[in-house]
């Protein structure tokens, strides 16, 4: 018992001394890096609630699969009827000047359409509180990353770091990131709008192990100037699936689901 | 009611308060400083929907409308040069949309030029891009190349841009304002509609924006500019009616305390009520706000000139000062009170017209009646009586001697009248009637109307400004909502549904007063277009009910958020919003009507509601039109009924009402046949005017019942009474008119009517009590038989 006590504050104290050398950037980008396999399956389930407390529910299944430094997803929707098979494809690059492709594939009418758009990052995912930014696809050096302490958050040890957008064109003027040093994972993110008032707050919970990497179950983003929320819960997540890369193409999105 | 033992009541208080003068001095004192720490706390508010009670039905269905598709107020500006299409025009029209979503605290979205969500369907896709690049280009061809852009959507050009390219219109969405408990806890903290119109007054008028005339409209840039222009206006109109009234007082009185008294009597009067008010958390509303003030000041001077003319003939009389005050009070405190006590019925009336400022009219004016009263009866005595007594009448000087001399010429004069009304009834009485017949067909030609047009004017600048835009290529200002309920959530998104509402949409646009429409389906035909390698044989609702669902899933994804303006979260509910060209009362309402039973034929299932500025205001009109004759016919009984029974007598009640029946009459007649509408500030008058025009009556119902008791003769006692009332009534009216005839200074269409209006009630309400009700008196003997 004393052992296990003596090594607990060991790592503690590594921790700590790994906290003043790393940067918020190096943070950053660690949190990046961490492995979440080359392939993942997952479904979704979106609760989108407005100020009303009306609510819109949608469903998703989503695989995706790592190539290079870049990512390609596609994710088909189940829920509701009138949306089902309408399939989403995105690659999503790296490079910070280079913009993401997507094309959507609308089953009605037989067509897939590319969407292009400089503004397209910072929109709202599927009418969403989450933007495209938000669901993994900005790179670390979009920002300036500070870190500015280490706090106890739900009982686990967290960095909190500052990340300012390096281009003033962003609808955030700063976010405050909660990561949990055990497993490198967001908890809370606080965006602040260019008046430096507080925007949107996104609490990640339900962060579990499955095949050997960390996920999160649970995401909820609350707009709190607009008072809109989304809530979206991973569900039944799958690693290192095996899918091929000739998968992520647009005659794929239009043959529905593989 | 013996009116002997009432003037004996009043004689004993008048001791009382001669023997606590200083004590009520003190008290006067202390109850006005208070009060005047209470006029800091004073809201002052422009905002059209405070107009309702906060249960109103109109109000209840447009907070629904607002929770479910956000606020319907919005702010726009029209820009105007010679071509929007430049590198400078461009770049300013973008600068003003910045500014306008960056500095106004409530912004939401901007649509202008070169702000504007624009599908644009490729060979391979969908491009979302703005009209206007980033960076704006200088060199023609890529400025052309932006007018064409521009143009290629015509649907969306028409709303943006005129078809020369001289106009552009900038649209910025606002925020669902908060409640007022919300943005009241800072307590410095403007009214949100109000802030708003400031914000954006200030921002189009800087000088940088200069070269593309930027004008703006929206109900809360109209709110700040009426709030500005009339606590300019009301200052104005108040400045000269104060300094016309010390005119007249110095012209009346001729004496120091004479001018003084009256005017801290008015002074305190206002001041007490409006800081009552303030304590009270009241909201007073810019436009009415002068009106209250104004009768305080009319009412103060004409009570203290009966009071004051009183003791002045007796205190040259006798020389005793406080015997004169006494005196004073016992004569002239019950004519005083039973006139206050009239206004104030009359004046209460207002409360039953459920529309703010109105009520407030009601409340304020018969309050500031009442503290008239009180301080002319308390203060005015105590005052009065300070000072030593003056040697008898016999030693009057020379300035004395000429008063004396005027009023004497007056007194002539009414006497001549007198005798003249007693020869000739029967001519005085065919001639009031033909006069009444004429007024009577007038006034039936009278109008309602809460446009601004006939009620503010063009020769306001702001006003003026707003009607171009309205009537400009682009704008509007008058507009409502129609909100389609389905049964069912998912049903607005049916494609049987939108092709009805766009049944609905060519109904709507084929009615005379509409200008342009707005809903859902610009977005879902430019989105099928669009996808549709932008070929116009698409601009339609697909018949797949699926695809119009993938196609808004496909307009959500691509950072799409002008539908949520036009279908509910629920995709239950539609809204269709009307804009109109021009504003007609009496259009406005059939066209109304009309779209609601167009809505029950088209959607036989759906529960159909129409909301906006326009509903408002044609429901006001109906509030006050049926407000003020339940208004004018309360007072007319209220009157009638006190009349019968201080003088203890039907006759005396039905006949004293029917001079005050007159000026009501003119009012309608002037209102016909000079085109006045019937708005807020006219709507006023009738009831006003009977509650002041009473007085009148009252003093001559008083005098002659009086003289008849000496006299028991109807002639002489008739001829008595203009002698020695006449000349009061001659000089209260005057005071009066003279007052309200200071708004006709004023630039608002609707305080000059009020002055036209308000001097020809009360001229009109003297004539009749000199010629019609003397005639009257005898007629219908209404003290009784003669005795000799």
């Amino acid at each position: 018992m004393r052992q296990l006590f003596i090594i607990q504050l060991l790592v503690l104290a590594s921790l700590s001394i790994n906290a003043q050398d790393l940067s918020g950037r190096d943070i950053m980008q660690k949190v990046k890096d961490r492995p979440d396999g080359d392939t993942r399956y997952s479904e979704l389930v979106m609760k989108l609630i407005n100020k009303r407390g009306r609510t819109r529910e949608r469903k998703m299944k989503s695989y995706s699969m790592d190539i290079g430094k870049d990512k390609r997803t596609i994710m088909f929707f189940e829920y509701p009827g009138d949306v089902k098979g309408t399939g989403f494809l995105t690659w999503d690059y790296d490079k910070v000047d280079k913009d993401d492709d997507k094309w959507l594939y609308l089953p009605a009418m037989k067509k897939t359409r590319r969407i292009s758009g400089s503004s397209a990052k910072k929109d709202y995912f599927m009418g969403s509180d989450f933007t495209y930014d938000d669901m993994g696809s900005r790179s670390v050096d979009e920002d300036t990353h500070k870190l500015l302490k280490e706090e106890i958050l739900d009982g686990k040890k967290c960095w909190v770091i500052e990340s300012k957008p390096k281009n003033s064109d962003e609808i955030y003027s700063k976010k405050i990131s909660w990561i949990r040093q055990d497993c490198l994972m967001f908890v809370r993110v606080k965006y602040y709008d260019k008046m430096n008032k507080l925007h949107r707050e996104l609490n990640i919970s339900d962060i579990k192990k499955v095949d050997g990497f960390w996920t999160k179950g649970s995401l909820v983003m609350k707009n709190v100037q607009k008072k809109h929320s989304t809530k979206m819960f991973i569900k039944n997540p799958k690693f290192n699936v095996d899918i091929d890369k000739s998968l992520f193409s647009i005659s794929n999105l239009e043959m529905g689901e593989f | 009611m013996k009116i002997q033992r009432i003037n004996d009541w009043f004689e004993k208080q008048a001791k009382w308060i001669i023997r606590f003068r200083w004590l009520i001095i003190l008290l006067f004192t202390g109850l006005l400083v208070f009060s005047f720490n209470g006029l800091k706390k004073i809201t002052i508010e422009s905002s059209f929907d405070e107009y309702f009670l906060e249960d109103d039905p109109i109000l209840v269905k447009s907070d629904e409308f607002k929770e479910i598709f956000g606020n319907d107020y919005f702010v726009a500006v029209l820009t105007e040069c010679d071509n929007t299409f430049s590198h400078k025009s461009l770049k300013l029209i973008k600068e003003l949309s910045q500014e306008l979503l960056d500095s106004i605290s409530y912004s939401d979205k901007i649509t202008s030029l070169t702000n504007i969500e624009f599908l644009r369907g490729t060979q391979e896709g969908m491009q979302i891009e703005q009209i206007v690049p980033e960076e704006i280009p200088t060199d023609k061809t890529k400025l052309e190349e932006i007018r064409k852009k521009a143009y290629s959507k015509p649907n969306i050009a028409k709303r943006l841009v005129s078809k020369d390219g001289r106009l552009s219109w900038i649209l910025l969405k606002l925020r669902t304002f908060p409640e007022d408990s919300i943005w009241k806890k800072d307590k410095k903290a403007l009214a949100p509609d109000f802030l708003t119109g400031k914000q954006a007054s200030k921002i189009i008028s800087k000088a940088k924006y200069k070269d593309i005339n930027p004008k703006a409209t929206g109900m809360p840039y109209l709110s700040f500019k009426k709030q500005s222009f009339y606590s300019k206006e009301a200052k104005k109109v108040m400045l000269m009616a104060f300094f016309f009234s010390l005119f007249v007082l110095i012209f009346a009185t001729k004496s120091f305390r004479g001018v003084v008294v009256p005017l801290v009597t008015s002074i305190s009067s206002i001041v007490i009520i409006y800081g009552m008010l303030g304590y009270a958390g009241y909201k007073i509303d810019s436009a009415m706000m002068s009106i209250p003030i104004l009768l305080s000041m009319a009412i103060s001077i004409a009570y203290n000139i009966h009071l004051f003319s009183y003791f002045k003939r007796h205190f040259h009389k006798s020389g005793k000062r406080k015997e004169a005050v006494i005196e004073s009070v016992a004569e002239m405190g019950w004519p005083i009170l039973f006139s206050a006590l009239t206004t104030v019925g009359a004046l209460l009336t207002f409360l039953v017209i459920p529309v703010k400022p109105l009520q407030f009219m009601g409340f304020a004016t018969s309050s500031c009646v009442l503290i008239t009263f009180l301080i002319v009866i308390f203060l005015m005595p105590s005052v009065l009586s300070i000072g030593g007594d003056r040697k008898s009448e016999q030693k009057v000087d020379k300035k004395e001697g000429l008063k004396e001399k005027r009023d004497r010429w007056l007194d002539r004069q009414l006497s001549t009248l007198g005798r003249f009304v007693l020869r000739n009834p029967k001519s005085i009485i065919v001639t009031s009637i033909i006069i009444a017949v004429f007024m009577i067909a007038g006034a039936l030609r009278v109008e309602s109307a809460f446009d601004i047009e006939k009620t503010m004017g063009r020769q306001i600048q702001y006003i003026d400004d707003i009607l171009d835009i309205s009537e400009s290529e682009l704008g509007s200002l008058y507009s409502y909502d129609v909100m389609i309920e389905f049964p069912k959530n998912g049903d607005a998104k049916n494609p049987e549904n939108l092709l009805k509402l766009e049944e609905y949409s060519k109904y709507a646009e084929s009615l005379e007063l509409t200008k342009r429409t707005t809903s859902i389906l610009d977005i879902v035909k430019d989105l099928n277009k669009t996808l549709n390698e932008n070929s116009e044989k698409y601009y339609t609702i697909p018949k797949d009910k699926n695809q119009v669902a993938q196609m808004l899933l496909l307009y959500e994804n691509s950072g799409g958020t002008e539908s949520e303006y036009w279908m509910d979260y629920d995709y239950k509910r539609l809204r269709l919003m009307v804009e109109l060209n021009y504003f007609n009362s009496g259009e406005a309402k059939e066209e109304l009507a009309n779209m609601q039973s167009e809505a029950k034929k088209i959607f036989p299932n759906a529960q159909v509601t129409v909301v906006g500025n326009l509903p408002q205001f044609t429901s006001m009109m109906d509030y006050v039109v049926r407000g003020q004759v339940a208004s004018f016919g309360i007072a007319l009984i209220v009157i009638m009924l006190l009349l019968m029974l201080v003088f203890g007598s039907f006759k005396v009640g039905l006949v004293g009402i029917i001079p005050n029946i007159a000026p009501s009459i003119v009012v309608g007649g002037i209102m016909g046949w000079l085109d006045i509408p019937l708005d807020m500030m006219t709507a006023t008058i009738m009831p006003m005017i009977l509650g002041l025009a009473v007085d009148d009556t009252i003093h001559f119902i008083n005098h002659g019942k009086l003289e008849f008791s000496r006299k028991g003769n109807y002639r002489d006692s008739i001829l008595k009474t203009f002698k020695t009332v006449g000349v009061a009534l001659v000089l209260s009216t005057v005071v009066i008119a003279s007052n309200f005839l200071m708004y006709t200074t004023s630039l608002a269409n609707q305080f000059i009517n009020l002055g036209i209006l308000a001097v020809a009630g009360m001229l009109s309400a003297l004539l009749a009590d000199l010629f019609i009700t003397p005639i009257l008196f005898k007629w219908c003997k209404i003290f009784g038989k003669e005795q000799n």
